[in-house]
């Protein structure tokens, strides 16, 4: 698990640009599916067919990561940019950036206090002398992500892109281990999750399932002087209530309180007060689809260092196997 | 029962965002004008009445939502106090000091707790409390003992009688928009005694007030040709601009804005007209807020308009109506969907 962690959470895959990671995990999984295909928007989905009375479920766990968009290069070879999803200006200065070319640039900003920062007072530094040398590295238009390494802690692990490569991980893993399911299981890597959810808008419409999961990170409030927040890491799959994306349809969330009890999976109920997973997307589709998400607790989510527990991926990557052969004629 | 009476039951009930199930059986058993009763897979509950003659006939989709705004827990404290967030607008000023009723694994009666007058700060009563500053006491003595019976993610809902005020004005929590939901049900008793070519799709929506939820699910799955949305408008009231507002007990708001098609509102007018049903004319320039909009982007587009019942105090447990609106906002909609054809249906794509 470690491994792949690694792999998936170091790979490059701002919104709209997923390929190198779909191709990784299409290596990983391609072996253990009956199906394996890419839609238009970039959606990796991978079937695990089910027997002929099963229902489909769709899990979801997006492959693309929050990033950074270049604008405008000045004459000096400085670059300007634009946020790409939900960036933190406090997470920018003195943090280093990736293009696809391999380039790698400081932001660092303009003179001026820190109370008034924004983004336009930021630039990239790509060591560039000139404009002309600029452009032999990074064109106007192209996107950069966080450069951070993944970091082993033993239990604890912090990567840049852990939203949402942990829940990848997680699906991989638990596609591996699910023979023969009852229900047929669609698992979709999905794109652009980070500009509003829209890979999986698209993917559930082609793929109508009877149930919607997402995989995705939540916050947890057990840092020093956090946000109020009762989730913590460590403690087990963070079931949702709700977030501003999707009220969980209450039998798919007794159903998963049920399986976890049933299988001794640590678990904990989670009310996020922001933010949303691709499961509000796919709860809307078409005539509308129950719909749930399963969420792995994350300290720090949208910097380059979440940090998220081995013990937690375990609990979730269990409640998705035990999940798999459930009965769900009664959703 | 009397539709009034209906409308008590349901505001008196709890329903909010995502949890409508509670309403679901009050309503359908108010609807014996119906042909078919559903609901779909988000929970929206499907009424429909047919029409005569032969097919095809009109779809005539009439969406009013029965969720209403609550709360939620969000931590059990370790002295067993509940802290809670929101589902939905509610107005934080107007929390302090309700009856509410958690339910957790049996409903349980607290009170949303606030500090003494004689021990604030100086100025602090001027200040509105935060949301995250207050809290629900059930009389629990420890986090243990409030463990057993109510957990992270329980609802939450003001606790609140509908009190009759004078004439036919009611006040309580929840007509936001089950007011809505009692006009549907208005409309269907009145067409039960006209002659009408329309199917019509009563449908008690949910989701509403997190974001128009079941308005675009169960609009996909009806695939309507008209959708009249029944929602709540700001009721004239001290301090409120009268452009702002419309008038209590002088009929439904007619809209007049983006998210209403031309040709269905001269219709409305005309109706209204010629059939003596008062109305005000309702400006409203914003499509956002109500399931109008949601039905009028589903699919390849719906001819929609909003119909709104004047309410004070919105999103507060004393919203205030006038019953007779309801009764007129049925009326109109009857009578609207009386006169339709499938002639009027296809001139709806030439402008």
């Amino acid at each position: 698990m470690k491994t792949v962690l690694k792999q998936l959470t170091e790979a490059f895959g701002p919104s709209g640009y997923e390929t190198e990671v779909t191709e990784l995990i299409r290596t990983m999984i391609e072996e253990h599916v009956d199906e394996i295909k890419t839609d238009v928007l970039g959606n990796l989905i991978a079937v695990k067919k089910g027997a002929e009375d099963g229902r489909t479920i769709m899990f979801a766990a997006h492959t693309d990561e929050i990033g950074l968009v270049v604008t405008h290069i000045d004459d000096k070879g400085f670059l300007r940019f634009s946020n790409v999803g939900g960036v933190s200006i406090s997470t920018l200065v003195g943090n280093r950036v990736r293009f696809a070319s391999g380039a790698v640039g400081a932001i660092y900003q303009e003179k001026g206090s820190w109370k008034e920062l924004t983004l336009d007072k930021l630039y990239i530094d790509i060591g560039a002398e000139s404009k002309e040398e600029a452009l032999e590295k990074v064109k106007v238009g192209e996107f950069g992500i966080f450069h951070r390494e993944f970091v082993d802690l033993g239990n604890r692990l912090i990567a840049k892109a852990m939203d949402d490569r942990v829940g990848c991980a997680i699906l991989i893993e638990a596609l591996k281990r699910i023979e023969d399911p009852n229900n047929t299981l669609c698992f979709v890597f999905t794109a652009q999750e980070e500009v509003g959810l829209r890979g999986a808008r698209t993917a559930a419409y082609g793929i109508e399932p009877d149930l919607g999961i997402a995989l995705d990170v939540t916050l947890t409030g057990d840092m020093p002087e956090a946000r109020r927040m009762d989730v913590s890491l460590g403690k087990g799959a963070a079931i949702k209530v709700k977030d501003s994306s999707l009220i969980v349809h209450p039998k798919v969330k007794e159903l998963l309180v049920n399986i976890a009890e049933e299988n001794n999976i640590p678990y904990q109920m989670e009310v996020l007060e922001f933010g949303g997973t691709d499961a509000g997307a796919i709860h809307l589709t078409k005539a509308g689809i129950p719909s749930g998400t399963i969420s792995i607790p994350t300290r720090y989510v949208h910097s380059p260092s979440e940090m998220v527990d081995i013990r937690d991926i375990k609990a979730c990557t269990d409640l998705v196997v035990a999940l798999a052969d459930q009965d769900l004629s009664g959703i | 029962m009397e539709i009034k009476q209906v409308l008590r039951n349901l505001s008196e009930a709890s329903g909010v965002s995502g949890h409508e199930h509670n309403l679901v059986s009050t309503i359908q058993d108010s609807c014996p004008w119906a042909d078919e009763i559903a609901c779909d897979k988000l929970g929206n509950l499907i009424m429909l009445k047919r029409g005569s003659g032969p097919e095809p006939r009109p779809k005539v989709m009439l969406a009013g939502h029965m969720d209403e705004i609550g709360l939620i827990i969000t931590k059990i404290e370790k002295d067993g106090f509940l802290r809670f967030g929101t589902i939905g607008g509610f107005d934080q000023r107007v929390l302090l000091a309700q009856e509410v009723l958690v339910h957790g694994k049996e409903p349980l009666t607290g009170v949303i707790g606030a500090k003494p007058p004689h021990i604030q700060a100086p100025g602090e009563q001027s200040k509105a409390v935060k949301m995250e500053d207050l809290f629900i006491d059930v009389g629990f003595d420890s986090q243990d003992e409030a463990a057993k019976l109510v957990r992270v993610g329980d609802l939450v809902t003001l606790k609140r009688d509908v009190v009759d005020l004078q004439g036919s004005f009611l006040a309580g929590k929840s007509f936001d928009d089950r007011a809505g939901v009692a006009a549907i049900l208005e409309c269907f008793k009145a067409l039960d005694g006209l002659s009408h070519t329309a199917d019509v799709y009563g449908v008690a929506t949910v989701q509403e007030e997190v974001g128009l939820r079941g308005a675009i699910t169960s609009t996909y799955g009806i695939v309507p040709d008209i959708g009249i949305a029944i929602d709540v408008g700001f009721g004239d009231s001290p301090g409120l601009p009268e452009s702002d507002t419309i008038k209590l007990g002088k009929g439904p708001g007619i809209a007049i804005g983006p998210h209403v098609h031309p040709k269905v509102h001269a219709r409305m007018l005309e109706t209204a007209k010629e059939w003596n049903i008062g109305y005000s004319l309702d400006p409203s320039p914003y499509p956002g807020g109500t399931d109008t909009y949601a039905i009028q982007v589903a699919r390849a587009g719906v001819a929609t308009i909003l119909l709104s019942i004047p309410l004070r105090y919105m999103h507060t447990p004393i919203e205030t109506i006038d019953y007779a609106d309801v009764k007129q906002t049925g009326r109109l909609m009857a009578l609207f969907i009386a006169g339709l054809d499938q002639e009027f249906v296809e001139g709806l794509t030439c402008f």
